[in-house]
């Protein structure tokens, strides 16, 4: 198991955004029922470092791969690109407008009179946007228009970041 | 003469013995040796026929310590040399211990690495040796029961044990002699010991519902194609069927009216009633409590307890573990339907009203048909088995996740994650730092545990330094700090800069833990402190952005102040700096940030000449042609 290729190399995906996820489930399944440290259990020390290099490598390939945003940062970065960095703060005036009146709404939820709804009518457009975000940026990678790529990602960066913050809300308020 | 038989090299001379491996729950109040025979996975007995070996250990003078029932027996009359709850003191430093020691009869010191030490008449003993001796018993009645040397132990280990609690587990293994296979999480080897990975079919996902005596342990799990795999674990280290105990007590006690204050003895008797009554009410709907034997002249007449109302009392604590439970579901993101199996272990698992509720949550018949006793070192057992290499085929797999967050301290004492609770293990993730100061050659590399965002309400792993760094501008070098947590839960770190290449590295093996209480705290203060603890943050950021200007402003004006500007011009900076000070030691952090601007302001001017006159100085005395 060579650890220094990439992601897609190891489970014999190609290098693409729209990957099926079924797949890379069972490959990663197939990979760590070989690899896992437990499967050398009775083995050498050097046998059982190996095992615990190769699984994390697995995990974090899997985790990076079986999510949209981390898996469209991580094919700019096989581009040599680096849409993650501090320098790179240009964004669109409406969609940082539109980003601010959804952070106000979420701060205007706990006065909501239907919580539940309101929270569930956000999320539904949360993942809306975030949807459309995706084959934005799928469609741009395919046509190796990378820069307009980059934005769709740094947009979806955005709209991760609320729902995270959506949900946080959501365990706190119902709890 | 019989021919000597010789086996081909490499391969075993009877190549279809199994091998010996036990699994080994080793819990708080008792422990248990499981293992596989005949395909039948069972717990040994010792040879009276008991299963459960009280975790109690006895030090004696000139004998070998007994373990167990025969200990058991002295914990009145020979307190001090009988150890009992060891595992609450596993992988703790001697300051958290004192904080327990209230009700420790024991005499404890500290050895030089903060480890606590029980003061026996067979001299210190650390709760590393204490827990090795009940393993030694444990390994003992296995050998004896199968018949043959262990080649290995799979050892259980609460889901929320932090690194320091792992390894003290497993240096108690090594103490004992018995090759530790894997710690697996108590709630995951629960899951296996009903098989449900046995039906080919079978696939979905599972609830472990661990009600102990004091704790309260909730773990989702996916389960597909023989592999476990723990999607997030959570719960509540201070709640289990004690609470339902004190809770009956305090109704007793408030019924008869009896005087607030009691001695130990007429607690203990309270509690006891508790849990009689507790006990009898899963069979029958009513039942009389005697207050016979009562330690004190009052006379009490008998109390009727039915099950309506022990339920009153039992439901605001449930309602905590149900709480519990949907938050972990919420972090694994599973709804209550998505759940297809729901197990249930541990005593307090028993209630009928427990299992009332959690059959309400999650609308489905209970996994309570295996002993929930004797559930995880049966599930251990099985594990032990396939990694022992008695199982061909498709194996058996559990992967565990990280229980508790592991970050690093950074300037202002924040804590910055580096690996998130409930990522899956192994795992390794890098982080990269830079140097604060012009010129700095060495950092500390402080390793922290837990979900806050400030050092001190974390726990303190370990701490090292990487010395030799070329000396650099400030935010110049590149430390890059690798974190790799192995299958069982164990930390190693290690720290290189990439500019120069010096490395560090360091296994982290902490003498002490966290308290359990301290850990139920620090997941729910990470709940309840999130806002707190974001001002807490922005004003350290501050501070330290406070500190950093007033630094390079000071040493500018030692360096060119008088010669740059006028005496008017460093008066104003210097009045601006005080005010920074003055609000920099307040609580506001949207004040330090307004004093930082107005600040910055006041010394551009000053900055800009500076530069200036740096490349004035640069270019003094040279032609053009030699630039």
């Amino acid at each position: 198991m060579d650890i220094s290729q990439d992601f897609f190399s190891c489970y014999g995906l190609s290098c693409d955004f729209a990957i099926d996820l079924a797949v890379l489930r069972q490959s990663h399944r197939r990979l760590q029922q070989q690899h896992h440290p437990d499967r050398f259990a009775s083995g050498s020390g050097s046998e059982q470092r190996r095992a615990v290099q190769i699984t994390a490598y697995l995990n974090q390939a899997y985790a990076t791969l079986s999510e949209p945003l981390k898996r469209g940062i991580y094919l700019l970065q096989l581009q040599g690109m680096d849409p993650l960095s501090p320098t790179n703060t240009q964004m669109p005036m409406d969609f940082l407008l539109q980003q601010i009146e959804l952070r106000e709404c979420l701060e205007d939820l706990h006065q909501a009179q239907d919580l539940e709804a309101e929270i569930d009518a956000m999320a539904t457009q949360l993942r809306d946007q975030a949807n459309q975000l995706e084959i934005d940026f799928s469609q741009a990678y395919t046509a190796l228009d990378f820069l307009t790529a980059e934005t769709a990602v740094r947009k979806l960066q955005f709209i991760v970041k609320l729902q995270q913050q959506l949900s946080a809300l959501e365990g706190a308020l119902l709890d | 003469m019989a021919l000597l038989q010789i086996a081909e090299p490499g391969q075993s001379a009877k190549p279809h013995e199994r091998k010996l491996a036990v699994g080994i729950d080793l819990g708080t109040t008792h422990s248990l040796v499981a293992s596989v025979r005949s395909g039948q996975v069972e717990t040994l007995s010792n040879s009276r026929g008991e299963h459960l070996l009280p975790s109690v250990v006895r030090y004696l003078a000139d004998e070998s310590p007994q373990v167990g029932l025969k200990a058991q027996a002295h914990l009145v009359d020979d307190a001090a040399n009988t150890v009992m709850s060891v595992k609450r003191l596993m992988g703790r430093g001697i300051e958290d211990v004192k904080r327990l020691g209230e009700n420790m009869p024991y005499f404890f010191e500290a050895c030089d690495q903060g480890m606590p030490l029980i003061n026996t008449v067979s001299g210190p003993k650390s709760p590393v040796q204490v827990s090795a001796d009940i393993l030694r018993a444990l390994v003992q009645r296995g050998e004896s029961s199968l018949g043959g040397e262990l080649v290995g132990a799979v050892i259980t280990v609460p889901a929320y044990f932090d690194d320091a609690q792992r390894q003290a587990t497993k240096d108690a293994a090594q103490l004992a002699g018995i090759k530790v296979l894997r710690l697996l999480n108590e709630p995951t080897a629960a899951a296996v010991a009903y098989g449900l990975e046995q039906d080919e079919q079978e696939q979905g996902t599972i609830a472990v519902f661990d009600l102990g005596g004091g704790t309260f342990d909730i773990s989702i799990l996916r389960m597909e194609q023989g592999v476990f795999e723990v999607l997030a674990t959570g719960g509540d280290s201070a709640l289990g069927g004690d609470d339902f105990d004190h809770a009956l007590a305090e109704w007793m006690h408030q019924e008869r009216q009896i005087p607030a204050q009691l001695d130990l003895a007429q607690q203990r008797f309270l509690l006891r009633m508790a849990r009689v009554g507790k006990e009898l009410l899963s069979e029958v709907s009513t039942t009389q409590l005697s207050f016979e034997g009562w330690p004190g002249d009052a006379h009490y007449a008998d109390l009727e307890l039915t099950r309506e109302q022990m339920n009153l009392l039992l439901d605001p604590i449930i309602s905590q573990a149900i709480k519990a439970t949907k938050r972990t579901l919420r972090d694994a993101k599973v709804s209550v339907d998505g759940i297809s199996q729901v197990v249930m272990v541990g005593g307090s698992t028993r209630s009928l009203r427990v299992q009332e509720r959690v059959t309400e949550l999650f609308q489905q018949q209970l996994l309570t048909n295996i002993d929930p006793d004797r559930v995880v070192a049966l599930g251990a057992a099985r594990q032990a088995d396939v990694l022992a290499g008695n199982q061909s085929g498709e194996e058996l797999l559990l992967l565990d996740v990280l229980p508790l967050s592991l970050g690093l301290e950074t300037m202002g004492g924040l804590v910055e994650r580096v690996i998130d609770r409930n990522t899956p293990i192994p795992v390794a993730r890098a982080q990269e730092f830079t140097t604060y100061q012009d010129g700095q050659t060495a950092i500390a590399v402080h390793v922290l545990q837990g979900e806050r965002e400030l050092v001190q309400d974390c726990r303190s792993l370990s701490r090292f330094e990487l010395r030799g760094i070329p000396p650099m501008a400030a935010g110049a070098a590149k430390i890059r700090v690798t974190f790799q947590v192995d299958a069982d839960g164990l930390l190693e770190v290690s720290a290189h800069e990439l500019t120069s290449g010096v490395a560090a590295s360091v296994q982290v093996k902490p003498s002490f833990g966290l308290s359990d209480l301290q850990i139920a705290d620090m997941i729910k203060a990470s709940w309840s402190n999130v806002d707190e603890d974001r001002g807490a943050r922005s004003l350290r950021e501050q501070q330290v952005e406070a500190d950093r200007l007033l630094e390079a402003v000071a040493i500018a004006l030692t360096a060119d102040g008088e010669r740059l500007l006028t005496d008017q011009e460093q008066q104003v900076i210097v009045n601006q700096m005080e005010q920074l000070v003055t609000v920099r030691n307040g609580e506001d952090h949207h004040a330090i940030a307004k004093q930082i601007e107005i600040m910055a302001k006041a010394s551009n001017a000053y900055a800009a000449m500076r530069m200036d006159d740096s490349i004035k100085r640069a270019l003094a005395g040279k032609s053009v042609d030699q630039l």
